[in-house]
């Protein structure tokens, strides 16, 4: 209760400016730990090596995968006016999962077409999703749920169907990337997800007064004279294509889009100026601190990153649940 | 008799529809064994007294299993298997094999049973196999159970390492009564084996990373019987000490252990080194080779295959 004292701008100020250097911590800390230790003042030419080119991308692209999945979660949320909104089940993830999927069996051979497909796959099922909720009578955010449900199991069974005519080889690497696994982060894939990360926050985030009034109803918001349908496409095509270059880069971590903007709310409250940037901050941290324990607990084997990120994240998500 | 406190267990724990049936089994297999040993007592048969007996023999996981008088349908759940079933000359008495069993090439136009890992049980039940061979790589626990309730023999193999490979394929010698053709096999065999080991005995031992998958990186670890392989071709494998058969190893790690020779199983997702290793002494020097996978992840016959080949390899 120390914080009453304090205008809440300089409290919120205060919270944002200590999950920022939490994330520097975390990033430091990730940067020392690996399985190889590293004599950091006189690198020789491997270590530099394994510094720069391994361990240094694979931090930096987890940092960007946590902060794009936590703010398309936190955005969707705040769209949807449910905290269980989730890229998972909108099935964005799943659409950005199927299309990653496909540019492995056909396009193996171009790089590029992996995030591209993850786009477009993210883009349809948002798009279905969208068109299947939309009615004459506005969107219902019920039906909108619903047919992310829908959408998200119809996926998932062209994903197990695709995966059971792959032949082994293929398969292996395949089944180990759905689970989420940052293991294949090269420079490239950080400079990619960096920008879109940037960007998208920075858009989602001066759209964040008029997702306020969207969360009290959008009637509402329409009155306040927010363009309604245009910052629901916005949020919409922002965040497939954050989940998208998340998903293509590091296959599927979940929990992030749900327990980050969650806990991040819990603390600030509800306005999205601040759970927008805070969740990116936010779901860095948890996913950089996730991939350490991936890349540790177990070394010189690894864990997916993914898995980690549910084992923490679904029995924080339950007390939370009860908490409240 | 020393087995029937474990048959009496089978039977309570089967299906009450079950019990009579495993209980008729019982009692013929009971016969069979009476009349064979009677038959063992009257005749004096050296050259192959294994044929005409039923007899117990223990499978890889320690259990005692009945081998029918004459083994003459059987299916094979691994392609290793069917590959030892091959070579020790008893091909013509597989009735079922997997759909990844493509060596020799006879195996092509045996019925089909699903793949190691998802096999048909109604397939496999209507072609009326007296036992099913199953490998511990397919993970059929489960499987094995309700082949058992339906009165079908699980035989379990696990060869860990090529003594493993050499003595499996002599137990199948020994199920089939092939024991003369095994015996010229496995001399042929050892002889092959002990000339690689002449060979690569004064060899300086080349630190060798053997990739399973590029991406994903994947290699090989303890449990890995290509450990061993290495070891004997001359070589020693960087991954020796990490536990499980085939991890996926920390690219960092991997990148300091800076391999003389690289070995690929050759494989569409894995026909180059990782990048990690692009400035190693393996990929400078061109020490990369690749390696047919069957021969690599098969504990058959063609695994000496592998050995004479890695050796070769080596040796350059």
């Amino acid at each position: 209760m120390k914080g009453r004292s304090l205008k809440p701008e300089v409290k919120s100020l205060a919270f944002g400016g200590g999950l920022l250097i939490l994330l520097l911590l975390a990033l430091l800390l990730a940067t020392y730990l690996g399985s190889e230790r590293l004599s950091f003042f006189a690198l020789t030419d491997s270590q530099a090596a394994i510094l720069y080119d391994i361990r240094l991308p694979r931090v930096l692209l987890g940092a960007c995968v946590g902060a794009s999945l936590a703010v398309a979660g936190a955005s969707l949320q705040s769209l949807l006016r449910n905290p269980l909104a989730e890229p998972y089940l909108l099935g964005v993830s799943n659409g950005a999962a199927l299309g990653t999927m496909l540019a492995f069996v056909f396009f193996a051979q171009f790089e590029f077409a992996r995030p591209l497909f993850a786009f477009a796959g993210a883009g349809l099922a948002t798009f279905a999703v969208y068109r299947m909720a939309d009615s004459r009578a506005g969107m219902n955010v019920e039906r909108l749920v619903l047919s992310g449900v829908i959408v998200t199991t119809f996926l998932s069974s062209i994903i197990v169907l695709l995966t059971s005519l792959l032949d082994a080889a293929k398969l292996r690497s395949f089944t180990f990337w759905l689970l989420g696994d940052l293991s294949q982060a090269t420079r490239g894939g950080f400079y990619l997800t960096f920008a879109v990360v940037v960007a998208g926050t920075a858009i989602l985030s001066s759209q964040a007064r008029a997702l306020n009034l969207m969360m009290i109803g959008e009637r509402d918001a329409f009155d306040f004279g927010v363009e309604v349908s245009r910052v629901r496409w916005i949020v919409f095509a922002l965040a497939s294509v954050l989940v998208g270059s998340s998903v293509a880069a590091s296959g599927s971590v979940g929990y992030v889009g749900l327990i980050v903007p969650h806990l991040i709310r819990l603390t600030v409250g509800s306005d999205n100026r601040l759970v927008i940037p805070f969740s990116a901050l936010a779901g860095a941290i948890f996913v950089v601190l996730a991939d350490t324990v991936a890349r540790t607990a177990i070394a010189p084997r690894e864990l997916p990153v993914g898995a980690i990120t549910a084992l923490i994240g679904a029995p924080l998500f339950i007390y939370l649940l009860r908490r409240n | 008799m020393s087995d029937k406190p474990s048959e009496t267990g089978k039977l309570n724990s089967a299906p009450r529809g079950l019990r009579r049936k495993v209980f008729v089994s019982l009692l013929l297999l009971l016969c069979a064994l009476a009349l064979a040993a009677c038959r063992d007592g009257g005749y004096n048969r050296p050259a192959e007294p294994a044929q005409n007996q039923t007899r117990d023999l223990a499978d890889d996981l320690g259990r005692k299993i009945k081998i029918p008088e004459r083994v003459e349908r059987v299916v094979s759940l691994a392609p290793s298997l069917t590959e030892n079933i091959f070579a020790v000359g008893a091909g013509d008495r597989l009735v079922g094999v997997t759909e990844f069993c493509n060596y020799p090439e006879e195996a092509a136009r045996i019925q089909k049973v699903g793949d190691t890992l998802n096999p048909n049980i109604e397939t496999i039940i209507a072609l009326k196999p007296q036992i099913v061979f199953v490998s511990t790589a397919s993970q059929l626990e489960a499987f094995m159970k309700t082949l058992e309730a339906q009165g079908i023999t699980v035989f379990v193999t696990n060869p860990k390492d090529l003594n493993g490979v050499l003595a499996n394929l002599q137990q199948l010698g020994e199920i089939f009564g092939t024991r003369e053709r095994t015996g010229v096999l496995l001399n042929e065999l050892m002889g092959r084996i002990l000339a690689v080991d002449e060979q690569t005995r004064d060899r300086a031992k080349a630190k060798t990373f053997v990739q399973i998958s590029k991406e994903p990186l994947f290699t090989i670890g303890k449990e890995s019987f290509l450990t061993e392989i290495i070891d004997r071709a001359g070589g020693v494998s960087v991954t020796k000490d990490v536990p499980t058969a085939y991890p996926k190893i920390s690219k960092e790690t991997a990148l300091a252990f800076d391999p003389d020779v690289i070995i690929l199983s050759e494989s569409p997702d894995n026909l180059e080194p990782n990048d990690v290793f692009k400035k190693s002494p393996a990929v400078k020097n061109k020490r990369v080779f690749k390696i047919n996978a069957d021969l690599l992840s098969r504990p058959s016959p063609r695994v000496v295959d592998g050995l004479e080949q890695i050796a070769e390899a080596l040796k350059q």
